[in-house]
């Protein structure tokens, strides 16, 4: 199973949902004594997430534990650690779990990978790990491929990135690594990162799976769940070559998802059909994804009420609501693309040619001075996390780096 | 006191025919250049042509040749020979350079040389206003006859690749050494997008040296091939989704009939259109389409997409290029993204027939050239890098019998109207008298290698952005790895000297030593 991403979920309800679905899958994992589980990246969301997801993570893999079932995995691009400070390897150095990215020390450059070889099955594991922002191409590109291929035995492989020649619409934005980056020959490629399932088999390479996530990872996964995209873990069979691949679902939680275009439409007409909209359908014990674009023609988008809509839906039992409205604009308060020489140029221009929309006493949000202040605060929102900062501190520093830009004083409660 | 540095002295002649008188011993060659010292000024001038000249009548030396091959007992010694038989070089005025103290003025001469002034051959610091500008690429080095001088050419990136390249070459004369050049100059600047389309599979190096051994391959370059790819190269796959019927249109020549027939199954089938055809599958109103007409359709896809059924009756390819299924949906999107980035990709169409290739090759450039038409309306064409879209045996799409008779397709419709969008084409030919006038006029820049046909030459000379009607002979003595570089964007009709693409990548800096990389 793959890309699990515990802890990725803000709300109480579908917390919940998000263990339990985990648990599930562990539960039938044990029904079925299956030989091993394979977790090819973002376990969790995060190196380090709440104590709840670690405190239900160990109680988890404890279980497997006792029941003899090992568990393979290499970091994500979520949960990694460069100074293995992520709560896989805490799993790791108790015995939960047993990473397989395991490097052999050799001259030259080349990254020399040796295997973790499971002893019920005999199976040779080896794998890479994914890093941030698709920073493990790095690994590929001086991978010393030979030394795998000619590796004998059953041989899989874990990684976690996307392949181009897999590549569908729906991630076509995403920048993925050439297949032939992958060692060629192995009986088994366990994919992560992609989250949704996919099986395919390509010359020299036999099996390339992706499971997808078991619940979510990314807001578009609840979204693509609600279309009838299908959750769970893969089951493989084999002895000295695969026999059988099997997709299990796990489904816990049933969905809908409200469409609208308001391309064109008044705010509050957008407010009346949404309205009328949630009352055609039940929406007990479900999770509703709201999901809104297009310009429209008069009125701001906050003039739609999705507040209301919301507790609607949830006083009638819906387990929760999602909104999604990144993609609506507003013709009368519309962004104006700019010109510029450089990307320096084409920001201040942008702040500048829509600042004038902003209707707000302030004057310093205003004009030049508006624009300088824009401009501070998107250069701190931009930091990213140093290497030896947790998460918490992270938001931390820059949450009082942004309040103090904007002349702001937080009052401290303790 | 003599000057060594002198070669000859400007004896008679006219504007466009100057006669230099050689010195003994110089051995002037054809497309030396020279340099004509004036007060404040210089006139570099090049030797389109050499004859004999003599102060003997040729009749006198006729009778003396008949005398000594005839072996008669006469003595037929010349007196003072190097005073009385002597070599003329016809030369032409390239340049007027006027000097001052910070830079050189350089203008289309519209004097003579002072008569009688002596020439010397053309040396390094004369061509100093042949600097590099920081958006430049290098080509190669001056050639003066068959020396290289240590001159660099450079060409303005920008202009040249957005006002389009034609290489005329007969085989053999370098044309793929000249191209990787190109490509290898193009790869670290961010400037242009490449898109080539390489027929025989010898730019990327997959056999022994080629652009993948460029310190930058890794971040700038990018290989499709069908099969078997080298590791970091892409398989290419082309979703059939992709295809539409206008990327049919003059390429793959199709009766009226043929084209309906295609509307009406794209209409119906969407994106599944290509399988409806091959697969037989009737339309909602079956009697649109006459059954040989499909039959047709499906023998067309067959033989130029390389597309069949198999038992069970699904699509497959044979070249392995286009598929009926999932894969290869985002591959066509990803090489135009790669190109929007600066990038020089390469796709081996060495399995494909020539349509397959022109047709792949016509789905990534209409959509760049769409793209690049939005850019423009959006006012962010300047934030973009130019596109070049590198084509061999150009007449396949621009050529003249292809234009008549059949529909214009994207190559020749960028050959017209890219310029406007920042989109050039970089036409590879043996063969400049079949493209028309009217798009070779548009080809800004020529790089032209050695032709040994006179037609071709002609028409290369025709459509020449400088005077090259001197240059005739001079074409036709190129040797291997040398050039004329005609454009809008040079002074004057510059002869180079290509370097050997092995040397360029010899000749590299080491690439930073790597830290070892630890696995985490």
């Amino acid at each position: 199973m793959s890309d699990c991403h515990l802890g990725y979920q803000k709300q109480e309800s579908l917390q919940k949902i998000e263990l339990n679905v985990f648990e599930t899958a562990v539960s039938e994992c044990i029904k079925r004594k299956i030989d091993f589980i394979l977790i090819p990246g973002d376990l969790f969301h995060g190196n380090i997430p709440e104590m709840r997801v670690q405190k239900f993570a160990f109680k988890q893999f404890r279980r497997l534990y006792e029941s003899r079932i090992p568990v393979y995995v290499v970091y994500g691009s979520h949960d990694f650690s460069p100074i293995s400070n992520s709560v896989i390897d805490l799993l790791t150095e108790v015995g939960y779990l047993i990473k397989v990215s395991k490097q052999k020390d050799a001259p030259g450059n080349k990254i020399v990978l040796e295997f973790v070889q499971d002893p019920k099955t005999k199976a040779k594991i080896f794998g890479l790990p994914g890093l941030s922002a698709g920073k493990e191409l790095e690994y590929y590109e001086k991978l010393d491929r030979k030394s795998l291929e000619k590796e004998e035995g059953f041989k899989i492989f874990l990684f976690h990135s996307g392949i181009n020649e897999l590549k569908t619409k729906a991630v076509a934005e995403s920048d993925f690594m050439p297949i032939s980056l992958l060692p060629k020959g192995f009986d088994y490629y366990a994919g992560g990162h992609v989250h949704n399932y996919s099986l395919q088999e390509y010359k020299d390479y036999k099996k390339i799976a992706y499971p997808g996530t078991i619940f979510a990872g990314y807001h578009s996964d609840l979204e693509d769940s609600a279309k009838g995209t299908k959750r769970g873990f893969i089951l493989v069979e084999f002895d000295t070559k695969i026999r059988k691949v099997e997709f299990v679902p796990i489904e816990k939680v049933q969905y809908k998802i409200i469409e609208y275009n308001a391309n064109g439409k008044k705010s509050t007409s957008v407010n009346l059909d949404l309205l009328s909209e949630i009352k055609r359908f039940d929406p007990e014990d479900k999770i509703i994804i709201i999901k809104t674009w297009g310009e429209l023609i008069s009125g701001k988008t906050t003039e739609i009420d999705f507040t209301k809509i919301s507790e609607e839906l949830k006083e009638k039992g819906a387990i929760e609501v999602l909104i999604n409205r990144n993609s609506l604009s507003s013709k009368e308060y519309s962004i104006t693309p700019a010109s510029g020489k450089n990307k320096e140029e084409i920001e201040i221009n942008v702040f500048k040619e829509n600042i004038g929309q902003i209707k707000i006493g302030k004057k310093k949000l205003q004009g030049t001075l508006g624009v300088k202040l824009a401009k501070s605060l998107l250069h701190e929102l931009r930091q990213s996390q140093l290497v030896n900062e947790n998460k918490i501190e992270y938001q931390n520093r820059i949450e009082q780096n942004a309040f103090k830009i904007l002349g702001i004083e937080i009052e401290n409660d303790s | 006191m003599m000057n060594l540095d002198v070669v000859g002295q400007i004896v008679a002649g006219e504007f466009g025919s100057i006669l230099v008188r050689e010195k003994g011993g110089k051995k002037l060659e054809l497309g030396d250049l020279l340099i004509s010292r004036e007060v404040n000024a210089s006139l570099i001038l090049q030797v389109f042509d050499l004859v004999y000249g003599s102060q003997i009548p040729r009749e006198t030396h006729e009778l003396m040749s008949g005398i000594n091959l005839e072996k008669m007992p006469v003595n037929t010694e010349i007196f003072e020979p190097e005073l009385r038989n002597y070599v003329l070089a016809k030369v032409r005025a390239l340049a007027y350079l006027n000097k001052s103290a910070n830079s050189t003025k350089v203008n289309l001469p519209k004097i003579l040389p002072s008569f009688f002034n002596e020439i010397q051959l053309v040396n390094k610091e004369d061509l100093d206003f042949l600097s590099k500008d920081e958006d430049s690429f290098f080509v190669g080095k001056i050639r003066s006859g068959s020396k290289v001088l240590d001159a660099d050419v450079w060409l303005p990136t920008k202009d040249v690749f957005s006002h389009h390249v034609l290489i005329p070459a007969t085989t053999g004369r370098g044309k793929s050494n000249l191209v990787k050049t190109i490509l290898w100059n193009l790869l670290p600047t961010k400037k242009v997008g490449a898109l080539v389309l390489d027929a025989h599979d010898e730019y990327y190096g997959r056999h022994g040296l080629g652009l993948k051994d460029h310190n930058e391959a890794k971040d700038r370059l990018v290989y499709y091939t069908p099969s078997n790819p080298p590791a970091g190269a892409n398989v290419l796959t082309i979703n059939l989704q992709s295809l539409k019927p206008d990327h049919f249109r003059g390429i793959v020549t199709l009766t009226e009939p043929q084209e309906q027939a295609i509307r009406i199954y794209f209409r119906e089938f969407k994106g599944d259109w290509i399988s409806a055809v091959i697969q037989e599958r009737p339309t909602q109103n079956p009697k649109e389409v006459a059954p040989i007409t499909l039959a047709i359709l499906k023998r067309i896809f067959r033989l130029t997409l390389g597309l069949d059924l198999d038992e069970d009756g699904n699509v497959i390819s044979f070249n392995q290029v286009f598929d009926a299924g999932t894969r290869g949906q985002t591959v066509a999107d990803d090489i135009v993204k790669d190109i929007e980035d600066g990038k020089i990709v390469i796709l081996d169409t060495s399995r494909l027939v020539d349509e397959a290739e022109l047709i792949v090759g016509n789905v990534i450039a209409s959509r760049i050239f769409d793209r690049y038409q939005n850019y423009k309306v959006r006012g962010q064409l300047d934030r973009k890098p130019i596109v070049t879209i590198v084509v061999e045996e150009a007449p396949r799409v621009i050529g003249e019998d292809v234009l008549k008779n059949q529909n214009s397709n994207i190559y020749s419709i960028i050959a017209k109207e890219g310029r406007k969008f920042n989109i050039g084409l970089t036409a590879i030919t043996q063969l400049t008298s079949v493209i028309p006038r009217t798009i070779l006029a548009n080809m800004n820049t020529k790089i032209i290698l050695g032709n040994e046909m006179v037609q071709e030459r002609q028409a290369i000379i025709a459509s020449a952005s400088q005077d090259l009607s001197k240059d005739d002979r001079n074409i036709a003595s190129l040797d291997k790895g040398e050039a004329i570089i005609s454009s809008i964007f040079v002074p004057f009709a510059i002869p180079i000297k290509i370097p050997l693409f092995e040397d360029l990548v010899k000749n590299q800096n080491e690439p930073k030593r790597n830290i070892k990389t630890k696995v985490f």
